[in-house]
């Protein structure tokens, strides 16, 4: 242990590096969020609260507690959460059970949310974090075995495990979905093979096309009725597709230039919830095609940082944190802003850093925290 | 410590490369929304954020001949309580029950019932509307619209028509003329949340209304106002079912008046007058009834005016000469009918004048009998009776009347003296007045032109107009021999001092014709020579004396006395 600190003490006077860009462009982008919140909440929160400020405040607690617990890790030595993996990844789960208990809250018709005396927390932000600590353990133990099928379907059950706790008990398609797609990249890079991920993808194709036949005959569910309506939107402008629709029209309303700063119409109740997932269509039409293609840049920034991080990561286990953290991130982007174009059908993703909720932001500080701290461990090689 | 080997550096390369090339698609994606179909989308939205209000526009206005207007507009105020922006509900409750005179637990209903926004009252004078304003309660709204207003209420109801609760036309030339009189509506753009609350601070589009156009017709007013009193005057007197009048000018076919007694009055037009409220009914049924244009709605059997078409066609066929001389026993056999005269004693020998002087049925049946189907049909037609007059108001009734190929000699018989067949009292006059005037069949009409607000001419109204009907010499003879029913035979009572009148009396019997209910009419023109102006008046169901000659003849020549000089025509010498 002794050894270990002024090994790091010498290498501290030696190479002192640390992703200052990354950080930049996450003040950055926060400060960013944190205007446009403003911006797309203050009427409708004025008209239901009261209060303009009402989603801002409890955005900018949220943050005040992310950049304490960014910190935090960053200067915490991330090979501390090793020992914890195990722990963090059954309490992440433990925590979505808690839904089912008395303390579990129901908003707009879904179990997803747990009260802790002081505000809501979702669970499912508390599974990515988890899940992505936990597999970067287990192929920093294992990464010899990836090679082989049965390793590699021994991690990718744990990562099902988390997905269908949070696809069953909180009936949150979307969270599900992301925490897979974690799992799969995290694994996919660390084995040396691609032939498994290749089958994966195919079966899972199959095995979604065929639950999507069973939704459409058998459960005649609504799942599928978002497929019909995301080909055709208008068509369903009363049911399912006005959120869409109305998203759609705040996008093509902002033109190339936008309409300014504040000047959004469909934020006035037009697109509903806009300060969550939808947060992105008022960045078009107030910023225009120029604003929004300004964001996508800086998450492709951002995106490469962590890239560049996790190559260059003295260790697996910190490269692993940080290309759970790239997949978690990128995975959100992709998705959000393709829901809100309506490439793909509707699903409700969170702009990462941007969309209102304290979860979400708590977490993800959390995740940023720990990528930079493995940048902090970067050596130059001399 | 294990270390990220090569093959991971490049697997997170790939990884980052596909999530790089999945976000340039959604550039493209977003490039293609908001470049391409950014205009489409634009509109869309606009159309959810814009709210129109209208600006109602002003109706526009019915003048007579002269300018004088005949319908206008009023501005009338609607008063409503807004529930949840009343701060004092007993000031509101008192000042609404006193202004507006109404029942004060009605009022404190109104005002306490929690609802958006409740309507107090509307329809109430400006005035009114203007002193609740004044004492500025929050919650209490008074909008302004407006109503159409007749400043003459009855006269020339059945011609006018009058409006709905959203200002269209709903009878007559309300109706007719929807399309110059309704003005365009204006309207204010406004922005709204998606809750429909306006936004503060957007610049408003804002579009004017254009009132409607000017409608000027043939209706004099003053005339009007003869007619109506003279026929009301009989009305009364004669205690008559209804009694209409039209009066035409009869070279261009512009009516200068029409009544049809009792009239109603257009200002209340839910409301049934008061002879017809004794009567009972359904009331819908009443209203259609009290709102009906007898003239025009309405058939009835003609009766012996219709011997001015069988003479003229008599006349043209060469069927008889004015001085082709007749015989009337009191009766005339056809096939295997015996049909009276109405002198049952007969009136003996007498010339084709002098059998119209007396109206003879026999020597009619005769001379039509002579003319023949064939030809007394063409003259039917040609004096327009088997078509419509083509007037400009809706619902023209059409003539009902036998078939040509159904006619034998019994129907011809009774035709040729007004019998069997029905048609519209301004059917007649049109076809009389071709007689007279020259040969010219007109379409009666009231709409002479449409003027925009600032007066600017829209459009002058043409009417069709066929020349040549009848023949000069015949027009000539016709005239001759109706100045000498009035002068000498059984129209005496249509002589007007001063002028020279012609005319033609009937007294219908009506359907079934023992019923002792009969229709008199008189149709008269002036000045006979020359004639300028036409009159018919029908008088449905007098009592008491019934004949034509005796109680219609008179409403003319009352009308005539105070008309002829009103229009300076020329007194004879």
């Amino acid at each position: 242990m002794t050894e270990n600190r002024n090994k790091k003490r010498n290498k501290k006077k030696t190479v002192s590096y640390f992703d200052y860009n990354l950080l930049f462009i996450i003040i950055f982008l926060i400060g960013f969020g944190l205007v446009m919140l403003y911006s797309t909440s203050s009427y409708t929160a004025q008209m239901k609260f009261g209060s303009s400020t009402y989603y801002l405040k409890k955005q900018i607690i949220a943050y005040m507690l992310g950049f304490a617990a960014m910190f935090l890790l960053i200067f915490v030595d991330y090979h501390v959460w090793k020992k914890f993996a195990l722990w963090i990844y059954i309490g992440s789960l433990l925590s979505v059970l808690v839904v089912l208990s008395p303390l579990g809250v129901t908003l707009n018709g879904a179990r997803r949310w747990i009260n802790i005396g002081i505000g809501t927390v979702q669970p499912a932000e508390i599974v990515k974090l988890g899940l992505i600590i936990f597999l970067a353990f287990c192929i920093d133990r294992m990464s010899k075995g990836l090679r082989k099928a049965g390793i590699y379907i021994k991690l990718m059950l744990f990562v099902l495990v988390a997905v269908g706790m949070i696809f069953v008990i909180t009936s949150n398609l979307s969270s599900a979905i992301i925490i897979l797609g974690i799992g799969f990249v995290m694994l996919f890079v660390a084995s040396p093979k691609y032939s498994h991920y290749v089958y994966t993808i195919l079966a899972g194709a199959m095995c979604g096309g065929l639950f999507l036949l069973v939704e459409k005959l058998v459960l005649k569910s609504f799942r599928f009725n978002r497929f019909s309506v995301w080909l055709n939107p208008e068509e369903y402008a009363q049911s399912g597709g006005f959120q869409v629709l109305q998203a759609l029209y705040a996008i093509g309303s902002g033109g190339i230039l936008g309409k300014g700063l504040g000047n959004s119409i469909q934020k006035l109740g037009f697109v509903p919830e806009a300060q969550n997932d939808m947060i992105f269509t008022i960045i078009c039409e107030e910023l225009g095609l120029i604003g929004a293609l300004a964001v996508i840049a800086l998450f492709v920034f951002m995106i490469w940082r962590f890239m560049i991080i996790a190559n260059n990561a003295p260790d697996l286990f910190g490269a692993m944190l940080v290309v759970g953290v790239l997949a978690h991130i990128s995975l959100q982007v992709v998705l959000n802003i393709a829901v809100v174009t309506n490439t793909i059908p509707n699903t409700g993703v969170t702009l990462p850093l941007i969309s209102y909720g304290g979860t979400s932001v708590l977490f993800i500080m959390c995740e940023l925290g720990l990528v930079l701290s493995v940048s902090r461990r970067i050596r130059y090689e001399e | 410590m294990l270390t990220f080997k090569t093959y991971n550096r490049k697997k997170t390369v790939v990884y980052t490369g596909i999530i790089i090339v999945l976000l340039a698609f959604l550039m493209v994606r977003l490039v293609y929304i908001m470049v391409f179909e950014s205009e489409y989308l634009g509109k869309k939205a606009d159309e959810i954020h814009e709210r129109e209000r209208y600006i109602k526009a002003a109706r526009g206005d019915i003048t007579d001949i002269n300018g004088n207007i005949i319908a206008t507009n009023k501005t009338v105020c609607t008063i409503s309580v807004i529930h949840s922006q009343i701060d004092d509900p007993e000031k509101v409750i008192s000042v609404l029950s006193e202004k507006l005179s109404m029942d004060r637990d009605k009022i404190k209903e109104l005002v306490e019932k929690v609802s958006a926004r409740e309507k107090i009252k509307s329809n109430c004078p400006k005035e009114i509307g203007d002193e609740i304003r004044e004492y500025n309660l929050s919650g209490v709204k008074v909008d302004e619209d407006y109503k159409r207003y007749y400043p003459y209420d009855e006269m020339a109801s059945k011609v006018l028509g009058f409006t709905g609760a959203d200002n269209q036309g709903i009878i007559g030339l309300e109706v007719q003329y929807e399309k110059y009189l309704k003005g365009k509506d204006g309207y204010i753009l406004t922005e709204t949340d998606a809750g429909g609350i306006e936004l503060e601070n957007v610049a408003e589009k804002r579009i004017e209304s254009v009132k409607g156009n000017t409608l000027r017709t043939s209706i004099d007013i003053n005339i009007q106002m003869y007619a109506q009193q003279a026929a009301e005057k009989v009305y009364t007197m004669k205690k008559a079912r209804y009694v209409s009048i039209i009066m035409m000018n009869v070279n261009n076919g512009e009516i200068m008046a029409m009544t049809n007694v009792p009239e109603y009055n257009l200002n209340s037009p839910y409301e049934l007058t008061d002879d017809l409220k004794q009567k009972g009914g359904k009331e819908q049924d009443m209203l259609n009834k009290m709102w009906r244009n007898q003239c025009i709605n309405d058939t009835y059997e003609p009766g012996s005016t219709f011997k001015v078409i069988t003479a003229t066609a008599g006349l043209e066929t060469g069927a008889v000469t004015l001085n082709d001389t007749f015989s009337c026993p009191g009766y005339k056999i056809v096939e295997d009918r015996r049909i009276r005269c109405h002198k049952t004693t007969g009136h003996g020998s007498e010339t084709f004048v002098q059998a119209t002087m007396n109206s003879c049925n026999p020597v009619f049946i005769e001379v039509g009998l002579r003319i023949g189907v064939d030809n007394f049909y063409e003259y039917l037609k040609k004096l327009g009776i088997l078509s419509k007059t083509g007037v400009d108001l809706p619902g023209e009734a059409s003539a009902i009347i036998h078939k040509k190929e159904n006619v034998g000699q019994v129907e011809l018989a009774t035709m040729s003296f007004g019998q069997s067949f029905q048609i519209t009292p301004l059917q007649l006059l049109r076809a009389v007045s071709a007689v007279i005037n020259g040969g010219k069949l007109v379409t009666p009409h009231f709409a002479v032109s449409a003027s925009d607000c600032e007066g600017k001419s829209v459009k002058d109204f043409q009417y069709k107009e066929i020349s040549g009907v009848i023949k000069e010499e015949t027009v000539n003879n016709m005239r001759y021999v109706l100045e000498k029913v009035v002068s000498e035979g059984g129209g005496k009572n249509g002589i007007v001092e001063g002028y020279d009148i012609g005319g033609k009396t009937a007294t219908s019997q009506k359907l079934p014709r023992n019923s002792g209910k009969y229709i008199s009419s008189f149709i008269g023109f002036a000045p006979a020579s020359d004639p300028e102006v036409i009159a018919i008046c029908i008088i449905d169901e007098p009592e008491g004396v019934y004949y034509g000659g005796t109680i219609a003849a008179p409403v003319i020549k009352e009308l005539y006395e105070n008309v002829l000089p009103y229009l300076n025509i020329d007194k004879s010498d």
